[in-house]
Formats: C-alpha cells, sequence, structure tokens
C-alpha cells in the first residue's frame, strides 16, 4: 500500500499563480485542490478535509483575512494548518496574519523547494503534536484503568474464546469488547460499537460499558439470563440516560452455558454472527432482530440459540471487519466478501489467527479504514 | 454537503458527498438539525451520490430521525447504492428508515399518507 499523498487546498484569485503553484507542488508529490475564490475554497472544504491550506491575502470580495476568520469560527477547520502565501511583504499584513492563528507565512517569490520543505515540517509538527496528545490521553485512561478492551479473556471450559481488537490508525474508537464470568454456570460476552467520532465514542463507550456490565450483573442477581431480557433493560436504561439517550451504540450479547453447547445470542443494530459448521463447512449469518441501543424504548429484542457442535466456530465482529479500501482509493463495506474471504479460514486449525492476519490485510492491499474488533468462540470439547 | 429543494410534500435534500464519513457527521447533522429547527419536518435523503458511509455518519443519520421524530416529522431515504442499502438491511436499519429506491417514490408516499 503506498503512502496517502498530502492534500494542500490552494486560495489564489489569480488562476495563473494557482496552476503555476498546483503543477510545482504536484511534481513534488502533493495534491492540490485548487479555489479562485473563499466561496469556493468553503465550497470544496465541504466536502474534504486537506492537510494544510495556502492561501493568498488580497482577493476581491472575502480577502485571505475573512476566510480565516470564517474557518476559525468553525470547530472542524480551525485545526487545519493555515498559511498565508503572499506578493507583499508588509510586516503589518503578517502581523496580522500571525493575529489571525495563521500557522505561517510564504512569500510568492521563496522557491519551491523550500515551499515544499515548509509545507512538510508543517504537517508532520501537527501530525506530531496529535500523536503525543493522543499518548498522552491515552496514559491518563490506563492509569484511570479505563478499558474498552480487556487485557485477556477469561478461560470457559470446553470452549476456545479469543478476541482481537484494532483501532484505526491507533486512534482510540468507539469499539468495546467485554467478557463477563457471571458464575460457575454462566459467561456472557459483549462486543459494541458507539457510533461517532474517534474520541467522542471512546469516551462514551466507558459509559455504555459501565451500564452493560451492571444491567448484566444485576439480572444475574435476580436469577435472569435470558439475553434478550439483559440487552432490553440495558436500552432501557440508556434510553432514559439524558446524554447518552443522544448517542447510539451496536451490541452483540452472547451468553455461554459451561456446562452446555448451546449459545445465546441477542442483538442490538450489530452486524449477523457468523456459525461455522465443521461436518459440513457452511457458514451461516445470524441475524438478530434488535435496533440499536438507545434509538426507541423498545428495541424488539430477540434471542437466539445456537448449537455449536464440537469444532463448530462462532464469529461476532464490527463493521471495521467489513470495511475496506480497494485498490483504487474506493471505500467499500462487503459483508459477504468478508463471508467468502474468511469461510476457506476457519476449516484450519489456527482459524482465529489466520483471521486475524487476513484482516490486517498481510496478503492483499486492501487497507483498513475503521476499529476492527472479532470475538472468537469455538466448541473445543464434547459433552 | 447537502443541497435542497422544497417540493409540496417534503423537502428534498441531496447528499453531495462521496464518503459519508465521520468527519462530515456532525455537519451532517447540524445542518439536518437546522432543517428541521426551520420547519421543514419531512425529509427525503437522496444518497445516490455517496458510495459509502461509516458508523459514526449512520449514527448521526439516525440522530436526526430522532430528533425528526421528536417534533413530529419525518426522514425518508433515498439512492441507496447496493453497499449501503445491503448493510441498512444488515444492522435492521431497514426497520428503522422508510427507503425508496428514488425521490419520487418517497414523495407519493408523502403525498399518499
Amino acid at each position: 500500500m503506498s503512502k496517502p499523498s498530502k492534500t494542500i487546498l490552494l486560495v489564489d484569485d489569480h488562476k495563473f499563480t494557482l496552476e503555476l503553484m498546483s503543477g510545482a507542488l504536484k511534481r513534488q508529490g502533493f495534491s492540490c485542490l485548487e479555489a479562485q475564490s473563499v466561496a469556493e475554497a468553503l465550497s470544496i472544504l465541504d466536502k474534504q478535509t486537506p492537510d494544510a491550506i495556502l492561501s493568498d491575502y488580497l482577493m476581491p470580495e472575502l480577502d485571505g483575512f475573512d476566510f480565516r476568520r470564517i474557518l476559525l469560527e468553525d470547530h472542524r477547520m480551525k485545526s487545519i494548518p493555515f498559511i498565508f502565501l503572499t506578493s507583499y511583504s508588509d510586516e503589518e499584513l503578517i502581523s496580522k496574519g500571525y493575529e489571525l492563528e495563521a500557522v505561517d507565512y510564504i512569500s510568492k517569490e521563496t522557491p519551491v523547494p523550500l515551499i515544499v520543505s515548509k509545507l512538510n515540517n508543517l504537517i508532520s509538527t501537527v501530525h506530531r503534536q496529535h500523536e503525543q496528545s493522543i499518548s498522552e490521553l491515552r496514559q491518563a485512561a490506563e492509569m484511570l484503568n479505563l478499558k474498552t478492551v480487556p487485557e485477556r479473556i477469561v478461560a470457559v471450559p470446553g470452549f476456545q474464546i479469543d478476541f482481537w481488537h484494532k483501532s484505526y490508525k491507533d486512534y482510540p474508537g468507539g469499539d468495546f469488547i467485554d467478557c463477563i464470568h457471571a458464575n460457575e454456570q454462566y459467561t456472557f460476552l459483549v462486543l459494541g460499537d458507539v457510533m461517532g467520532k474517534k474520541w467522542g465514542a471512546w469516551f462514551f463507550s466507558f459509559s455504555f460499558l459501565s451500564y452493560i456490565r451492571a444491567a448484566i450483573r444485576f439480572c444475574v442477581y435476580d436469577g435472569e439470563y435470558s439475553t434478550s431480557v439483559i440487552m432490553q433493560k440495558i436500552n432501557q436504561v440508556i434510553s432514559l440516560d439524558p446524554m447518552l439517550g443522544q448517542v447510539l451504540s451496536t451490541l452483540a450479547l452472547v451468553r455461554i452455558e459451561h456446562s452446555s453447547n448451546e449459545v445465546a445470542y441477542t442483538g442490538a443494530g450489530d452486524l449477523p454472527l457468523l456459525h461455522y459448521q465443521t461436518e459440513t463447512g457452511q457458514l451461516k449469518a445470524i441475524q438478530s432482530s434488535g435496533l440499536l441501543l438507545g434509538l426507541f424504548e423498545n428495541g424488539s429484542y430477540s434471542e437466539d440459540k445456537i448449537t455449536l457442535e464440537t469444532g463448530d466456530q462462532l464469529l461476532c465482529f464490527s463493521d471495521g471487519m467489513i470495511d475496506y479500501e480497494d485498490e483504487n482509493g474506493e471505500k467499500k463495506s462487503d459483508f459477504d466478501y468478508f463471508t467468502k474471504s474468511i469461510q476457506p479460514l476457519l476449516a484450519r486449525p489456527d482459524a482465529f489467527n489466520a483471521i486475524c492476519e487476513r484482516t490486517v490485510y498481510t496478503h492483499t492491499n486492501r487497507a483498513q479504514i475503521d476499529d476492527s474488533s472479532l470475538i472468537f468462540i469455538k466448541k473445543t470439547m464434547p459433552q | 454537503m447537502i443541497t435542497t429543494t422544497k417540493e409540496a410534500e417534503a423537502t428534498v435534500v441531496n447528499v453531495t458527498i462521496r464518503e459519508a464519513k465521520f468527519d462530515k457527521a456532525d455537519h451532517f447533522h447540524s445542518e439536518l438539525v437546522q432543517l428541521i429547527d426551520r420547519g421543514e419536518k419531512n425529509l427525503v435523503l437522496d444518497f445516490s451520490q455517496v458510495t459509502y458511509m461509516d458508523s459514526s455518519f449512520l449514527g448521526a443519520l439516525v440522530s436526526s430521525l430522532k430528533y425528526a421524530l421528536a417534533k413530529k416529522g419525518e426522514i425518508l431515504v433515498v439512492g441507496l447504492n447496493k453497499d449501503i442499502d445491503n448493510l441498512f438491511r444488515l444492522i435492521r436499519m431497514d426497520k428503522v428508515f422508510k427507503i425508496f429506491p428514488r425521490v419520487p417514490e418517497a414523495l407519493h408516499f408523502f403525498h399518499e399518507r
């Protein structure tokens, strides 16, 4: 997979300057978006987010300062590195630019190689600062013992249980996994995906997990083990929560009975589970009826019972596993492609590792574009 | 990101991005909320130009529906490509949204209601 090129938005009312600069930057490996006015630039920014913006000062109608002011008011666009490009070397103009949090100033007379190295430095500095902030937040979360993925899953007699999680570009995201050993008889497995933006989703995933853990524990305490009843209770409390009621999450809830080969499953807006039957080699999708958590007070939750014979496998996964970017940079969600590509792997004794390897695309050039999570359950012993 | 056309039965919202992802989700949600607040409560969202939708954007879409329903409005969805349509059915979004092939069918639904 080749490294994607950095995208620069160039804004200049002179078409010739725009084409000259764009051509020079493209020859240096950048992708360029071109706008001849602030209005045109805003329309481009509505659809795409460049790595940096290089804008002229003086333009008819809205000028570069107006442009910068508009961007500073927009939460999404204010953090895009912004550089003024000008033929003026007026100190006053330069200082006005810096007051508007422009990160740099480049004269149009600057030789192209110098502009390129300034751009590269700027983008990597922003990237490094960003990574440092993420690393600090992650360390803080670890110190507070906040984990949305368990360090290890408890051993369940008669079953091989594994999980795998890979966050998108190492950003914390909305996927969460948990394994709750309820008592000597039952273990519950949960896999969810909070539908939100990276950090936002990550923060909310802790709240969702707290409710889910509590609901399972309370139900088990009352002798209630039905996954559909537990799911409905989780949904009710989340719908009543003034904050979480505005956020939505998928959830797959799987109950394993240690002394049985029957597994119970209830889903909430999640992808179907896949059941691999070792005797026939068939892979069957099990689709639940339940709706996303927090959507309606009654989420129409049903309970499926799945019988696992020795060697049978059950796969529960988030949408990141089926999303990918193809060779042409087109993003896709393809459940059937995922199913077909893993089916041959499931007959192997190391099926779990083979699926994980396949998903990090060591054997293809299809790139991961979202958080990917998987819970793998295999029946290992006859009852 | 969106352009709108006001019809007698509803407002048609044309989603003009190819990749409907997390970086556009908040903006999309706030644009729909603004429309609903302006009294345009019945919306037909046309996704014919959209080739990919991630879960964050889906979340923003469902949140907008919740908002519209609370204001006694309705959001219909049209123009889903094969992959997105399949995803909607897999995660039961087809039980949440009324889905039509194209804008006229959705407007007809509002007209007949």
